[in-house]
Parts: C-alpha cells; sequence; structure tokens
C-alpha cells in the first residue's frame, strides 16, 4: 500500500475525504456538546469551555491586550480562533483516521478530555459541567468510527468519481444534518431555557425607600451632540477583562460578607430585595480614561447602602480595606474608610430603571462614588471580605494605586476635535466631573487667552457630573479652545500632564478646529 | 463531481456550527469585572494586523510601541510610544494637537519618521517649529478625515484636514504619497486612526 505508486489526484482526494470525514465527526461532537450545554450551562459547551480556559491560562499581558484590541469582541475572536483550531484537528483527525482508525479516535477523545479537564476546572463547575465535554467525545469517536467503516468498505480502486460513493455520501450527509439541527437545536435551547435572561426578566424591583432627590430645573442643557446627563445602560461604558460574561441567575445568587467581622454572613437576593433601598445618580469613571476619553457615565442606580451589608457582619476595627470578588474570581479593593464615611457607596441591583444588565453585573455589583471603577466598581460581586492592605486586588498586583480616587476631568464635546465651522457664535459645551466633591466652575480659554467662565447646569449631586456651555464669537481661521474645571473644595484641575497609570490621567483638553467665512 | 459535493455538504456542515457557535458566544456576550483599567504592558505574539513595509521591523516588538500597543490607544498616544516617530511627535505637542487627534474618530495619518524630519535643514525646521501657524498648517495636511485602506491609496486624492488634496499612487506594498513620500510601513491601526508611516515630510501646495 505505501510503496505502491497513487496518482496525485487520489491522493488529494483521499486527504479531502478523510479532513471531511473528520470535521462531519466534530461537527456531530460539538453539535451533541452544545445540546447538552443548553441543560448544563453555555459556559461548559466544549468550544467556549477550551477558549475560557485558553484565556485563563494566558499570560495577563495578552488577556489584556486582547480585551483592548478587539473589545467587546473578544470573545467572538477567540471562539472563532478555537473553531478554526478544531477544523484544522478534526480534519488531521479524520485523514489519520482513515490509516489509523485508532489514532483519529484518539485525538477526538483527546480533545474531549481537554474540553472536561477545561469545564471541570472552570469558576463555576458543577458536575454536569463535564457532560457536554463527555458527550461530544463520545459522538465524536462513534461518528468517525462509523465513517471511516463505511468508506473502508468501499472498493479502493474506484476512481474519485465514482458512482458507489453513494452510501459516503448519505452517511456523511446524515451525520453532517445530525450536527446542524444539535447544533442549531442546542443553540435554540439555550436561549430558551437561559435561566439569567429569565431570571432578570422576572425580577420586579421595589420602590426606593429613599428615592433618588427630583431632577432640579436646568439640570441639563438640550444641545445636539452634547454628552446627556443620563447614560443610556446601551452607550454606558464598558472595559472589559473577563471573556465570558458571568451568567448568574438571582435565585443562585448570594454575598458573603466575611474576613475581619465579628459575624460572617450570607445573604440572597431577596435579602437585598427585603432591605431598605436608596436610589441615587452616580457618575462613574475608568482610570483608564484619558484626557478628553469617552470612559465616564453616569446613571440612576437602586441599591442597598453598602454601610447595611457590611454592618450585618460588623466590622472589626483593623480592617483597612474592602476586598470584592466577583463570581469570575476578578478582585478589587476599595479603603473601608472611604466606605463607610457616609457617601452613597451601594450594593447596586438596577439602572437607570432596570435590573442591572447581564453586562453591568448582573445581579449585583458595587458603586463607590469618588473612587475609580478599578477601585470600587466590582460586577457580579459574590463576595465581600474585609481585610487590610496587605491583600492586593487584580489591578494593584500590576501597580496601579490602591486608593483609587477620582481626578478632576473636564471634556470639551463641542466642537468636535478638527472641526470646521461657522464664524460667529459657536457654541462651546462638554462635561466635568470630580465625583463625590462636585464641580463648582468650569473655565474655557481659546488661544491661550483670557479664562472665561462657562455655564454650568445646575448640580444633582456632588456625586454627579455637571455639562458646561459657552458661546464663543469665532473669528476665521484655526483656533485652540482649552476647558479646565474647579471642583467645589477651590481645587484646579491640574495642568501638567500625567499618563493613565497609575494613578489616572491629568492635563487640561486643548481641542483644534478651523473656522471658515 | 460527487467529491464536490461532499466538500460543498461538508462546508455548510461546518458554516452551521461556526454560526451556532458565534451565536453561543455573542448570547453570552464578553465582559469585564468592574471598570478596570488601561494594562501597562502589551504582549508581543499575534501580529498580522496587515500593517506593511520595510520599516516595520523598526517597531519595537512588545511593549505600548509595538503593533499590539499602538492598536490599543489614540494615535498621538500611540506614536508617543514609537521612538521612529519622536520628532513627529514633538511636533504635534508644539502645535497642540495632542488630543485632536486623539479625539478625532476615524481618521487616516500620514506619519512622517525621524528620517523624513532629518531631510529638512535643521534651520528650516526649527523654524517651522517655532511657527504655530506653518506647523499646524503641515501637520494637518497630514491627516485625512476618513480610514484609507492600502487598496484605496493605488490611485487615491484625498482631501487632508488642511484643505489641501493629498495624491496617493503605487500598489502591492509600494505607495507613493504626493509623489514624493514612501510609504515605509503602512496600515498601522491605532484606536482611532490608520497610520501609514513616511519617509518624507508633506508640503501642503498652497504654503
Amino acid at each position: 500500500m505505501n510503496t505502491e505508486q497513487v496518482p496525485i489526484r487520489t491522493r488529494i482526494a483521499r486527504l479531502g475525504i478523510g479532513g471531511g470525514l473528520g470535521i462531519i465527526a466534530a461537527g456531530a461532537a460539538l453539535g451533541v456538546g452544545e445540546l447538552i450545554a443548553a441543560f448544563t450551562g453555555a459556559a461548559t459547551a466544549p468550544a467556549l469551555a477550551v477558549g475560557s480556559a485558553m484565556v485563563n491560562l494566558a499570560p495577563h499581558a495578552v488577556k489584556d491586550f486582547a480585551v483592548r484590541e478587539f473589545g467587546t469582541n473578544d470573545k467572538l475572536v477567540l471562539v472563532s480562533g478555537v473553531l478554526a483550531g478544531l477544523v484544522a484537528l478534526a480534519a488531521i483527525a479524520g485523514i489519520l483516521a482513515l490509516r489509523r482508525l485508532w489514532l483519529g479516535v484518539a485525538i477526538v477523545v483527546a480533545f474531549g478530555v481537554v474540553g472536561m479537564l477545561t469545564a471541570a476546572t472552570g469558576p463555576a463547575t458543577t458536575a454536569v459541567s463535564v457532560l457536554p465535554s463527555l458527550g461530544a467525545a463520545v459522538t465524536g469517536a462513534f461518528a468517525l468510527v462509523l465513517l471511516v467503516r463505511i468508506r473502508r468498505r468501499e472498493p479502493v480502486s474506484v476512481a474519485a468519481t465514482g458512482f458507489s460513493r453513494r452510501q459516503l455520501l448519505i452517511a456523511g450527509g446524515s451525520v453532517a444534518l445530525f450536527a446542524a439541527a444539535t447544533a442549531v437545536g442546542g443553540q435554540y435551547l439555550q436561549s430558551a431555557l437561559d435561566s439569567v435572561t429569565a431570571s432578570r426578566n422576572r425580577i420586579r424591583l421595589p420602590r426606593p425607600a429613599s428615592p433618588a432627590p427630583a431632577l432640579p430645573a436646568g439640570h441639563q442643557f438640550q444641545i445636539d451632540g452634547l454628552t446627556p446627563y443620563f447614560t443610556p445602560n446601551n452607550d454606558f461604558y464598558r472595559v472589559d477583562t473577563a471573556l465570558a460574561l458571568p451568567q448568574v441567575p438571582a435565585e443562585q445568587w448570594s454575598l458573603t460578607v466575611h474576613g475581619m467581622v465579628r459575624n460572617p454572613v450570607r445573604m440572597s437576593y431577596q435579602d437585598i430585595l427585603g432591605m431598605p433601598l436608596v436610589e441615587r445618580d452616580i457618575t462613574l469613571s475608568c482610570v483608564s480614561n484619558d484626557v478628553s476619553g469617552p470612559y465616564v457615565s453616569t446613571a440612576r442606580w437602586l441599591g442597598v447602602p453598602l454601610s447595611t451589608v457590611l454592618n450585618k457582619g460588623g466590622v472589626r476595627s483593623g480592617a483597612t480595606q474592602l476586598l470584592s470578588t466577583s463570581t469570575d474570581g476578578m478582585t478589587i479593593g476599595s479603603p473601608t474608610e472611604i466606605v463607610l464615611d457616609g457617601r452613597d457607596a451601594l450594593l447596586a441591583i438596577a439602572m437607570n430603571g432596570e435590573p442591572l444588565p447581564i453586562e453591568h453585573g448582573f445581579p449585583a455589583r458595587l458603586l463607590v462614588p469618588g473612587l475609580f471603577g478599578y477601585a470600587s466598581a466590582t460586577k457580579w460581586v459574590t463576595d465581600l471580605e474585609l481585610t487590610t492592605f496587605a491583600a492586593q486586588p487584580y489591578w494593584v498586583q500590576r501597580g496601579y494605586d490602591r486608593t483609587g480616587a477620582v481626578k478632576t476631568g473636564s471634556r470639551i464635546d463641542l466642537p468636535r476635535p478638527f472641526a470646521q465651522v461657522k464664524a460667529g457664535p459657536v457654541t462651546v459645551a462638554g462635561v466635568a466631573y470630580d465625583q463625590h466633591h462636585g464641580i463648582s466652575a468650569v473655565q474655557v480659554r481659546v488661544d491661550g487667552g483670557p479664562w472665561q467662565e462657562a455655564e454650568l447646569t445646575t448640580q444633582v449631586s456632588l456625586d454627579t457630573w455637571r455639562q458646561w456651555r459657552l458661546t464663543w464669537l469665532a473669528t476665521a481661521g484655526s483656533h485652540q479652545i482649552e476647558v479646565r474645571a474647579a471642583d467645589r473644595r477651590g481645587n484646579l484641575q491640574p495642568q501638567a500632564r500625567t499618563p493613565v497609570f497609575p494613578s489616572g490621567a491629568t492635563g487640561w483638553e486643548l481641542v483644534v478646529v478651523t473656522v471658515t467665512t | 463531481m460527487q467529491f464536490k459535493r461532499i466538500a460543498i455538504a461538508l462546508t455548510g456542515a461546518a458554516a452551521a456550527l461556526g454560526l451556532a457557535a458565534c451565536g453561543s458566544s455573542a448570547a453570552s456576550g464578553s465582559s469585564s469585572s468592574s471598570s478596570a483599567p488601561a494594562p501597562t504592558t502589551t504582549p508581543s505574539s499575534t501580529s498580522a494586523m496587515g500593517q506593511f513595509g520595510s520599516a516595520c521591523s523598526q517597531v519595537p516588538s512588545s511593549g505600548p510601541g509595538s503593533f499590539q500597543g499602538m492598536a490599543q490607544a489614540p494615535v498621538a498616544t500611540a506614536a508617543s510610544n514609537n521612538p521612529v516617530l519622536s520628532t513627529l511627535v514633538t511636533a504635534v505637542k508644539k502645535a497642540n494637537l495632542v488630543d485632536t487627534l486623539n479625539g478625532a474618530q476615524n481618521i487616516t495619518v500620514f506619519a512622517p519618521d525621524n528620517p523624513a524630519f532629518a531631510k529638512i535643514p535643521s534651520a528650516t525646521l526649527s523654524q517651522v517649529l517655532a511657527d504655530n501657524a506653518t506647523l499646524t498648517k503641515i501637520l494637518t495636511y497630514h491627516v485625512v478625515p476618513q480610514k484609507i485602506t492600502p487598496e484605496e491609496l493605488a490611485n487615491g486624492n484625498f482631501k487632508t484636514l488642511e484643505g489641501g488634496m493629498v495624491k496617493t499612487s503605487g500598489g502591492g506594498q509600494d505607495f507613493t504619497i504626493d509623489g514624493s513620500a514612501h510609504v515605509v510601513c503602512g496600515n498601522v491601526q491605532t484606536a482611532n486612526a490608520t497610520v501609514y508611516i513616511i519617509d518624507g515630510v508633506l508640503m501642503p501646495p498652497s504654503s
């Protein structure tokens, strides 16, 4: 066999058939995996489990890169990559199986074992997590053996165009159909049974014991292109670090308060709903928001004061840090002193009138006005540990400042960078923020001239941003518009440029525009 | 013939699977725990962003100045991490264009490298750097308010932010800008801009 001269076309056909059979078998395997995953959780599906494991094993730098590079598409990119690798592996398994059936089966089983191992070691593992990969491996091996046996029954001498291929064609087509049906069915069932979406839809938010104060007149300017006071949930900024969105039904969620407390406690979502809820408008910003950057947003939040939650456990003295952990293992540390100083630090369950969107931390997240997100805003939070600063949360391990206090910021939304505007009155407008200290003034200057006071919207609370505007009598030519803000303590936003790392960017934004006659 | 049919059946099955798996990923989306800060380092692996040209090898292979690092940052910040663009960055800072370049969306920047600036007599260069109006005019002539693909460079005529038209020609990996400057490393992606590093400083026709 090996010594015989095989025509090149036949060899290519053999490779193609082997590869094809392997891919069909793998398809059936993944389809069954998807189907079973409808009952054991989408994250346990083989391709996703292996992808997530790759993310967990990847160096932090690579992970950070992927998240920043692909943003919200990072997961799509990764799963596509895993699938591409899988298709290649399946083709190789099929080609090998035509020669040595056990070799092909071994590859299929090995992939199944990898899937089972990764599913079994994932963050939200249960006893059934291995079932999709197990089912996939069994199906894949069975399909491969079946197809290869049928293929072997064919007379080898018949050319690739021979009509005796019918049996293989029918078998291959049937398995491929089976693969497509189980995959589509699995997907359909996964969304139909998606317990998180269903859980979220079932929630009826209680009325707050302490509603947000009525919005004062003049809290918002109506100017096209100016960032609105409330950021719609879909537009609320997200800076991603995890691959798969944690899927935590409210019914299965619980929050543990432990560490340096007198009395460790665990509370359920129902327990939270039973506590007096407060509703507050709070602006949240990200330390990676550079001068002129987009990572700052405002929402109306509903939740329980974090002090209420922590006092159930009874914070012991010396517990300088609140270390919070999300269900996916992310850790964030906030100074206990700041959390408990009377500000509206919240365990939030709702955002702009609806239960937290899954991507914003459903069922519950933290918020501490005046602290950057990396030091306060844990999504999908399930664990609150009172500890000291000896414990290093995720970003502090990477060199970021452990306190996480926000910096005064002001941004020019209008005119846009490099805008071409007509000479005459031009609206210059934007937002300014310094959560928990509040903005007292915003000033604008053009071409390094005298600073002019901008008009500010009415302050809603010290924890929210304010819009500002100014009418500028623009003359023809290229002009530089600069903005700076001052907080209510009288501190001017620093002019010196500092980078995002390690404690947030500073500097006055300057935008260049062209004025035409 | 039948082999072809098998192949088509296989492709169909693979496509169905691919769609299905991507669908599941879309259902669970991507995420973060909290609003997380920017990374301080970037990895060295995975290139294949489509950049091309002889000078691409001079770009650092890792860190914020690498292709990966630049892709994460807005264009002026990205350039400031790249030693081969240090003169340009000095000029951009001098003209106070950092925030404007960082804040603009979907632009293309023709970025002269240090050797390009070295071709200008030093007296002339210091003169230009000292004159903000001229400097701004020259720099904005290097910025086009749209993303330009390498294919579009083959025979292009683009209105710059300065107002003048910049002409591009060439093909493959060899492109000429305004008949004189050559792309030495092209199609570099930053968070908000496509960058073509060029070996000459462009001059607006009107100046």
